[in-house]
């Protein structure tokens, strides 16, 4: 037998360095160790409590004081009536015309922004070459970037004027200007996510098409497409997700007048929306009044909207990953017989399928132009305009005249507190509470309600969170307007994100790197720390990095806890009200004559902060991209 | 208990959830041996192997009775430190799990673990890990490039090196080589036999040719339960039970 030639493994008696004792009994540095695991799965648990616990009372403290409304007007009441007019002499809090106004902006700007996006998606994922998909993505990617105050300044200043002389209307603020920016908000969501689901049909499927001698736009209509379906319809449902909740675009654009369109179909009347009321009328409001309850209302109208967006998009991308194999198997079968043969079919055929090609992609072409068309008129209006403004005095001096002399930057040096802030107080957490849910928690039912509150409020619209800020920080703990409630109100909204980015990262991780750990006798933090956290950076710093630049570019959250319009100086402590570039940027669009000039300048140093820490997020993907390969 | 045993069941029980996984197993694993656990699929064996150093306490549906004995001690006692039986009881896995760490990080990173911070000694472990496993000559040039790179039968290599560096006494191996190609197989199979002249290696395979080549005791599972335990050479050329005489002809299985 081969036994007998083999050499031996020369033993190596490694006691001399190491500890002498042996058994698997209690030893004192067992003890440690378990001391060491112990405490730290004790602070993880802490930690996750605090975030879990804040994520509950944020849903429990809204839903509470909404349900004031109901008390006083009636649930039906409160739904279905007809006016909203909360400062009348008789105030009446009907949320009809507001639910009505964020459904028709919602669907117009679904109507021009899902064959644009789907366009544009088939365009990356199929048509384009590798050179023009790496200019392309991020493109569209960086209309996402661009913060709504900087679209709602946009619309402002060009769109409504363009709306009002093209359709000679006497106003541009109206129902379409809002759809036209929430459609270009829009896109970068729907396209990504549509184009991630039509990369991921299999190539043989194609190949498969391709090789039945189907065209290449027959092939992406007939297999590609419908083997992409549910991930596209969870693209739109995202993308309508993201329209209701926007706030300043809309508000900045729509005109604001609380009535239902008459008729229905005009695109030119003014509507409000939800989330514009609870912007425009939360500043104005009396504690614990009517008005105050009913604004409550109006978020959990929000909050319910988000609700049912999120579990039909969960709903389809689940059953998506359960039909991703039979799914386009099927197409496949029923587009065989569906490509007709191109010998045996002469009659009976308008268009060969070669012009059909030709049009459908010129079609997608243009979608694609469009889009990035879109952008170019943005980034140059900002940018063009905006570079005149900027000098050494505009970026270190402090503003004068409200704003029309001088310079922002207490307006920067505050956004960098809040942002600074926020962080400090959501990155801890989150990351404690992923690392609690993915490495501590089995799957149970518990973990289950956690995740789908943290999923409720990762997609609960901006203004939501401002609302509660101000009316538990600002109001009821009485921090009054500052820097601190700002940074907890920012910080709480970011951390969903941030839980939700860093679990999907340790997801990743595959369990055989944690049990080589375990099978070599470390305990479980270090298994976590040494090696699941390592290879999980890039992901959590890349969500935390997108987390930066959201906060950074929102205004609603802070409008009402934080900001103020004119300082001239810092805040010297925590309980000081900052001033705070968008929303800077927000009130010189809209209450400041004459600051045209300031407001592009700040428009652009705003998109300059907010595109850079973008940028770096993708950065930091491409590096771990590439680390990944090797 | 006598000395020549280093690893031992007694009555030993295993649920998943409701499924009863491993049905009343006793059997003694002697010292410094290769012993092979064959089976079909689902029988149970790899589920064994995972008693033997407790990384079933990491599925959290698992329930157990009776006893492991690892030197005479129970491991699932209540004093028993479930770290340090996987420090004595190492774990090699079907697929190669290197660490998304270099080589060295990779070998070194259990003596780390278990407080050795000395370069001195690290590089020490590392070499003779790494010549334990047949690797060294084959990476000593590249110990800081990604384990990732490395072939398959290489990274499989490494991960038993990885095991040998925190000196564990048993290896326990479930189905090393059945993610590699024949000329890595037969590396990692030479590899197992060298092993055995100072530790003892317990080796789950789906490969009846493979247990007769490398093991010198051979156990067979069948639903959950050992059929048979005796020495390889009997189990191949004389087993006692008709069951294992149908696997061993290919009968079933």
């Amino acid at each position: 037998m081969k036994k007998e030639q083999a050499a031996p493994v020369p033993f190596r008696d490694f006691r001399r360095i190491r500890r002498p004792e042996t058994g698997v009994g209690p030893s004192p540095a067992g003890a440690t160790r378990h001391l060491v695991d112990w405490t730290v799965g004790k602070l993880l648990f802490c930690a996750a409590l605090v975030a879990i616990a804040a994520v509950f009372f944020i849903i429990v403290f809204l839903l509470r004081d909404g349900y004031q409304i109901v008390l006083e007007t009636g649930l039906w009441n409160f739904l279905t009536g007809a006016e909203w007019n909360p400062a009348g002499q008789h105030p009446a809090y009907g949320v009809l015309p507001l639910i009505t106004g964020t459904l028709l902006v919602m669907a117009l700007a679904m109507a021009i922004a899902v064959p644009l996006s789907i366009g544009s998606a088939v365009f990356i994922a199929e048509i384009a070459g590798s050179g023009t998909r790496t200019i392309i993505k991020p493109a569209i990617e960086l209309l996402a970037g661009i913060p709504s105050v900087v679209y709602g300044f946009f619309g402002l200043i060009l769109l409504t004027d363009w709306i009002r002389i093209a359709f000679d209307q006497p106003s541009g603020s109206s129902w379409l200007a809002g759809s036209i920016l929430l459609a270009i908000m829009a896109i970068p969501t729907i396209t990504s996510v549509a184009e991630d689901a039509i990369s991921s049909v299999p190539r043989e499927f194609r190949e498969g098409s391709l090789a039945l001698g189907a065209t290449h736009w027959q092939t992406i209509k007939n297999i590609i497409v419908p083997g992409a379906l549910s991930g596209i319809s969870a693209a739109i449902i995202l993308g309508m997700g993201r329209a209701i909740g926007e706030t300043m675009a809309v508000l900045m654009v729509t005109g604001n007048a609380a009535v239902i369109p008459d008729p229905i179909t005009n695109v030119f009347s003014p509507v409000r929306t939800l989330t514009g009321t609870l912007g425009i009328e939360m500043g104005e409001v009396a504690f614990g009044s009517t008005h105050y309850h009913a604004l409550f209302g109006v978020a959990v109208v929000l909050l319910f909207i988000t609700l049912v967006v999120n579990s039909t998009a969960r709903i389809i991308v689940s059953r998506m990953q359960g039909t991703a194999r039979s799914g386009p198997h099927r197409a496949l079968t029923a587009a065989a017989s569906r490509i007709p043969h191109a010998a045996s079919a002469p009659f009976g055929r308008v268009v060969s399928p070669r012009t059909s090609q030709r049009c459908a992609f010129l079609l997608i072409s243009l979608s694609v132009a469009i889009v990035l068309a879109a952008l170019g008129v943005i980034l140059a209006e900002i940018v063009v305009n905006g570079a005149g403004a900027i000098s050494w005095e505009f970026l270190t001096g402090s503003p004068s005249d409200l704003g029309r002399e001088g310079g922002i930057f207490p307006a920067i040096a505050g956004t960098l507190y809040l942002v600074g802030g926020a962080l400090a107080i959501a990155l801890p957490l989150g990351i404690a509470t992923a690392v609690y849910l993915i490495e501590y928690t089995a799957e149970t039912p518990l973990t289950r309600s956690i995740r789908a509150a943290v999923d409720l409020l990762n997609g609960t619209p901006s203004i939501v969170f401002g609302l509660f800020g101000f009316a538990f920080l600002v109001l009821f703990l009485g921090f009054g307007v500052s820097l601190i409630a700002g940074q907890i109100t920012l910080g709480l909204m970011i951390l969903p994100t941030i839980i939700r980015t860093t679990e999907e990262a340790l997801r990743s991780i595959p369990g055989s790197f944690r049990e080589g750990s375990y099978a070599l006798g470390a305990t479980k933090w270090q298994t976590i720390s040494r090696v699941v956290l390592p290879p999980a950076l890039p992901g959590i710093l890349t969500g935390a990095i997108l987390s930066i630049g959201r906060a950074a570019g929102e205004t609603a959250p802070i409008m009402f806890t934080a900001a103020v319009f004119s300082s001239r100086f810092l805040p010297s402590s925590l309980t000081e009200p900052v001033m705070a570039l968008p929303y800077h940027l927000f009130v010189l669009t809209t209450s400041i004559p004459g600051a045209t000039p300031q407001s592009y300048g700040t428009a652009f140093v705003l998109l300059l902060l907010v595109l850079s820490i973008y940028l770096a997020a993708i950065l930091v993907r491409r590096r771990y991209n590439h680390a990944k390969v090797m | 208990m006598d000395n020549s045993t280093i690893l031992e069941t007694r009555d030993l029980n295993l649920w998943y959830g409701q499924k009863h996984a491993l049905i009343d197993i006793t059997v003694r694993i002697p010292k410094k041996t290769v012993t092979a656990l064959i089976g079909p699929s689902g029988c149970g064996k790899s589920t064994l192997l995972r008693c033997c150093n407790r990384m079933n306490d990491l599925i959290d549906s698992s329930r157990i009775t009776g006893n492991v004995l690892f030197n005479g001690e129970d491991i699932y006692d209540g004093h028993a430190d479930a770290y340090a039986v996987r420090e004595k009881i190492g774990m090699v896995f079907q697929k190669p799990n290197p660490f998304p760490k270099s080589i060295y990080e990779n070998v070194a990173y259990g003596p780390r673990i278990h407080g050795v911070r000395e370069k001195g000694a690290l590089d020490r472990i590392v070499e003779e890990s790494l010549k334990g496993a047949a690797l060294w000559d084959e990476v000593k040039d590249r110990l800081h490039e990604p384990a990732l790179a490395l072939s398959g039968g290489q990274q499989q290599r490494l991960c038993i090196a990885r095991s040998l560096a925190v000196e564990p006494e048993v290896i326990l191996m479930d189905e090393p080589c059945s993610a590699l190609d024949p000329i890595a197989t037969g590396k990692i199979e030479d590899l197992i036999i060298r092993l055995a002249r100072n530790y003892t290696v317990v080796i789950v395979t789906h490969n009846m040719q493979q247990a007769a080549r490398v093991s010198e005791y051979t156990g067979f599972m069948y639903m959950g339960e050992l059929i048979e335990f005796d020495e390889t050479s009997r189990i191949f050329e004389d087993p006692g039970e008709e069951l294992t005489e149908n696997y061993i002809t290919g009968r079933f299985g």
